[in-house]
């Protein structure tokens, strides 16, 4: 990631990660102790066992009264607002995202509502290539087989509709190592293009949602050139926050990711990020307005009247992460090392596995469920999660694996199928106690001999 | 000049919170946001809130940051029917799946007018076949007709009316025209977007009457921008009986930034979807635009609660169009007299705005000057009120060149009017003209 200063600073003066620093601002004289964070979060419900920050992130209570601030500056004065303080925030919040994720140019980097957002101008713009003749009916946009739905049902909407072609490529899980993504990738795409259609663009996750694994972009972008693939799309929703970002090393045309999920932006808030070309002089916000031609970043800081504060805050956001030890890259770490700690911890007690090897998750992992529990189906994945919520207050979301054959498979310590997985999340509210509150459901349903079945059979 | 007709009686029989009226010290009280400095005379542009629907607002907040999945799974869906439902009653609408409820009306605006970018594609329209909208049609609209219209094959014709203008029969007559205008040459007019209240000048149009022209002309696709309505004027949607109409919550109904509703006469026309694409695509327009990714959908979630605001006012939402026109109407009578100018429109094509004419001598020569003396009176005399600049005809001698859009709503004082009087009073006094911007 690129490097992130207090918005404050005077570049000159030298910064050591671990130096305590003199406080400029009285009250910042030391990183945040645990009872400061545990009152930073204190909206959240209680005796709720909180392990789903991927889903829909989470924002500390300084961020959201800064946020409240903003909305009563517009409530106050709009007209005030809109004319003489709104563009000038949206245009510093731009350029620390700039530095952030390493950009060349903060032309480059617009902020919209979320990567769904984001993927519909994408693929607005390819919809627009076909209906307009530079794509031909046929041409063909590859997508992974674990592309978010969203994103699954924006390439329905604009390029199968348009008359464009899909190509999907499967990628393996559970997963032992880059190497085996990066094999399956070429092979897919390859196969793809036997019939000799041209790819003009490809959308790769950086972190999969579900199940969630770290993709090796970079490599994935770099075979996409090799493979004459007219352009690539990152979609790194959940990446901000959790893993590094350097979009010029990744080397992508397009890249987006949530500032809400591992950012502590209140909700919502995404940054697209669009390599400067020609090409890419075309992308528009759906939502016309009046800066309509006047680039992306421009048509994307007005798009009517709306509430845009939780746009403005990635100042005060920067301040908040360096009240952490390290900083970003340290909560990003400590996350990652208590996600895996916890993962083993509860693979250990269910006789299970991790989903991927550790250094392929990021604040997230993949965790096996004992097969008993029966995960056979989506449906009976939606199921568990809502029973977890609804009987032992933990908030998780399941995934059903499907074995890929069925004789081979990864087994629990019964020598059971494991096909459900729980994705656990560890941001800086969790602590031990909400996975041990999981580990002890789970342990639960087993001695009660629960199966997925026994709900399924209820709401019938 | 706030609601000094509030209802003692109520009080004093102890009625619960809900259904006691507004005194002035409530309204007061519910308005303490505002800036007191300024002389708020734009409700128009951004609206208002008061300060107990922000309330509300901020415990639905308060709930996504408690539990965002319980929120998402359990409680969001039946929040937005809630509100949905509410604006169905609210606008006479035949059933709730024809109302959608999107940021605002220019989001509105874009999933129209996408639709009618693939009737292009799929060759239902023909290339050259017309859109007619007005002159005045607002900005972003304009442009939203040329990302999704023009740029698919469509030919627009914008319709002129004179301004001032004297009556409905002007905007009548030109509008047939422009259909004329459209059929010729053997093309098909397919779209029209008709304003209800124009935005700048700020004129209420004869909506019905141009659906009416529209339909007996077989035009395709009849959409109303009626950004300023609800809260305004009386909306009965299926009355106007165009196929869409748009209208923002946040402007006149008391909601917090942002909340519109699209009508939709018949939602399951195809090709008809939300621009953000997510999980529920092709569940209906509705279901769409009720997930469109994770945000902050509080602000659609408290219609019930501007509803309840609403009723506490004598007379409800009628009670309160009814005494914001009465009172933008004296307003304006009060500065046309002052300044010996005019008003834009006639009273009944006034809503709860007005065009009130600005003193000749101030030279407001172009829509820069306008923009500039509006950035003048706010800094120099925190007078918030927008001017439009109207080009004069040949020959006109000292014409009439600038019109402020004064607008009056609920917390609105007469004191507010008598500071803009007294700033441009002290404009022409000093003998000041925008040509000073120039320099």
């Amino acid at each position: 990631m690129g490097e992130i200063r207090n918005h404050g600073d005077h570049p000159e003066e030298e910064e050591d990660d671990h130096h305590i620093n003199l406080p400029k601002k009285p009250k910042l004289s030391s990183f945040l102790t645990q009872s400061q964070i545990h009152h930073e979060f204190a909206h959240h419900q209680l005796g709720v066992a909180r392990i789903n920050n991927g889903s829909f992130g989470s924002c500390p209570a300084s961020i959201i009264a800064a946020q409240k601030r903003w909305q009563l500056k517009f409530l106050q004065q709009p007209d005030d607002f809109f004319f003489n303080q709104l563009p000038a925030q949206i245009l510093r919040s731009r350029t620390l995202i700039k530095d952030l994720i390493n950009a060349d140019d903060v032309s480059e980097v617009s902020i919209v509502d979320n990567a769904t957002t984001a993927a519909a101008i994408v693929l607005q713009h390819v919809g627009w290539a076909f209906a307009e003749g530079r794509f031909n009916k046929g041409d063909a946009v590859v997508m992974l087989h674990c592309a978010f739905q969203a994103v699954k049902k924006s390439i329905e909407a604009y390029v199968t509709r348009a008359g464009g072609s899909v190509i999907v490529v499967h990628l393996p899980f559970p997963v032992n190592s880059n190497e085996e993504i990066i094999s399956e990738f070429k092979l897919g795409l390859a196969k793809g293009k036997l019939n000799g259609r041209k790819v003009r663009l490809a959308i790769i996750d950086h972190i999969t949602s579900m199940p969630s694994v770290i993709i090796p972009v970079r490599e994935l972008v770099q075979i996409c050139r090799e493979e004459g693939v007219n352009q690539v799309f990152v979609d790194a929703a959940h990446s901000v926050g959790s893993i590094p970002v350097d979009v010029k090393n990744i080397g992508a045309d397009f890249y987006v990711s949530n500032l809400h999920k591992w950012f502590f932006c209140p909700p919502s808030v995404a940054l697209l990020y669009c390599r400067k070309s020609s090409l890419s002089s075309d992308l528009h916000h759906p939502v016309v307005s009046h800066e309509y031609g006047n680039g992306l970043a421009i048509e994307s800081a007005w798009i009517g009247t709306r509430d845009y504060s939780s746009q403005l805050l990635v100042p005060e956001v920067i301040d908040f992460v360096n009240r952490f030890e390290g900083g970003i890259h340290g909560i990003m770490s400590k996350n990652h090392e208590a996600v895996i700690e916890m993962a083993k911890m509860l693979a250990k007690s269910w006789g299970t596995n991790l989903g991927s090897p550790p250094e392929m998750c990021p604040s997230m992992a993949m965790v096996g469920l004992p097969s008993s529990l029966g995960v056979l189906s989506d449906n009976d994945a939606l199921n568990l999660r809502n029973h977890l919520r609804e009987k032992f207050s933990v908030e998780v979301p399941i995934h059903y694996q499907p074995l890929k054959d069925a004789e081979v498979g990864p087994r629990d310590e019964r020598c059971g199928f494991i096909t459900g997985y729980a994705r656990i999340s560890h941001q800086v509210y969790n602590t031990i106690d909400d996975y041990l509150k999981f580990r002890d459901a789970v342990s639960k349903l087993l001695q009660d001999g629960f199966s997925c079945r026994m709900l399924a059979s209820r709401e019938q | 000049m706030s609601s000094d007709n509030h209802d003692r009686d109520d009080e004093s029989n102890g009625a619960t919170a809900t259904t006691d009226k507004l005194s002035p010290m409530d309204l007061r009280s519910e308005f303490s946001h505002h800036d007191p400095t300024v002389a708020r005379i734009n409700n128009g542009s951004f609206g208002s809130c008061p300060s107990s629907v922000i309330e509300a607002q901020q415990r639905y907040q308060l709930r996504f940051l408690q539990q965002p999945d319980d929120f998402y799974y359990n409680h969001l869906k039946p929040s937005i029917l809630r509100s949905r439902q509410a604006i169905k009653t609210l606008i006479n609408a035949g059933h709730v799946d024809e109302i959608s409820i999107v940021d605002n009306a220019t989001t509105g605006a874009a999933i129209v007018l996408q639709h009618v970018k693939w009737c292009f594609f799929q060759s239902k329209f023909n290339p050259g076949d017309t859109a007619v909208m007005l002159h005045y049609a607002y900005g972003a609209v304009k442009k939203s007709v040329e990302a999704y219209v023009t740029r698919a094959g469509g030919h627009v014709i914008e319709v002129n009316m004179p301004f001032p203008i004297a009556s409905d029969d002007d905007i009548i007559t030109a509008f047939k025209n422009a259909l004329e205008l459209g059929k010729s040459d053997n093309r098909k007019v397919r779209l029209a977007v008709i304003d209800h209240i124009t935005s700048m000048p700020s004129v209420v149009i004869p909506v019905k009457e141009l659906v009416k022209m529209c339909r007996d002309e077989g035009v395709d696709c009849i959409f109303v921008d009626a950004a300023h309505a609800i809260g305004s004027i009386e909306v009965d949607v299926q009355e106007i009986g165009a196929d869409f109409y748009t209208s923002n919550l946040h402007k006149w109904l008391f909601c917090p930034p942002s909340i519109a509703f699209l009508h939709c006469r018949n939602p399951e026309v195809p090709n008809l979807h939300h621009p953000v694409v997510s999980h529920e695509y092709g569940n209906g327009i509705a279901i769409e635009s009720s997930w469109i990714g994770t945000r902050d959908y509080s602000a659609q979630l408290v219609v019930p609660e501007a509803l309840e605001f609403i009723n506490r006012f004598e007379g409800g939402l009628d009670g309160i169009r009814k005494w914001n026109h009465q009172k933008v109407i004296e307003m304006a009578e009060m500065l046309v007299k002052i300044w010996c100018t005019n008003l834009g429109t006639p009273l009944d094509m006034c809503s709860s705005m007005a065009m009130v004419g600005l003193p000749a001598c101030l030279g407001i020569m172009s829509d820069s000057d306008a923009l500039t003396l509006r950035s003048h009176l706010r800094d120099c005399y925190k007078v918030e009120v927008p001017i439009y600049y109207r080009q004069p005809k040949d020959g006109e001698v000292d014409p009439v060149t600038g019109y402020a859009r004064i607008s009056h709503q609920i917390y609105n004082t007469i004191n507010d009017y008598y500071r803009l009087r007294d700033a441009i009073c002290n404009l022409v006094s000093s003998g000041f003209t925008c040509k000073v911007f120039q320099d």
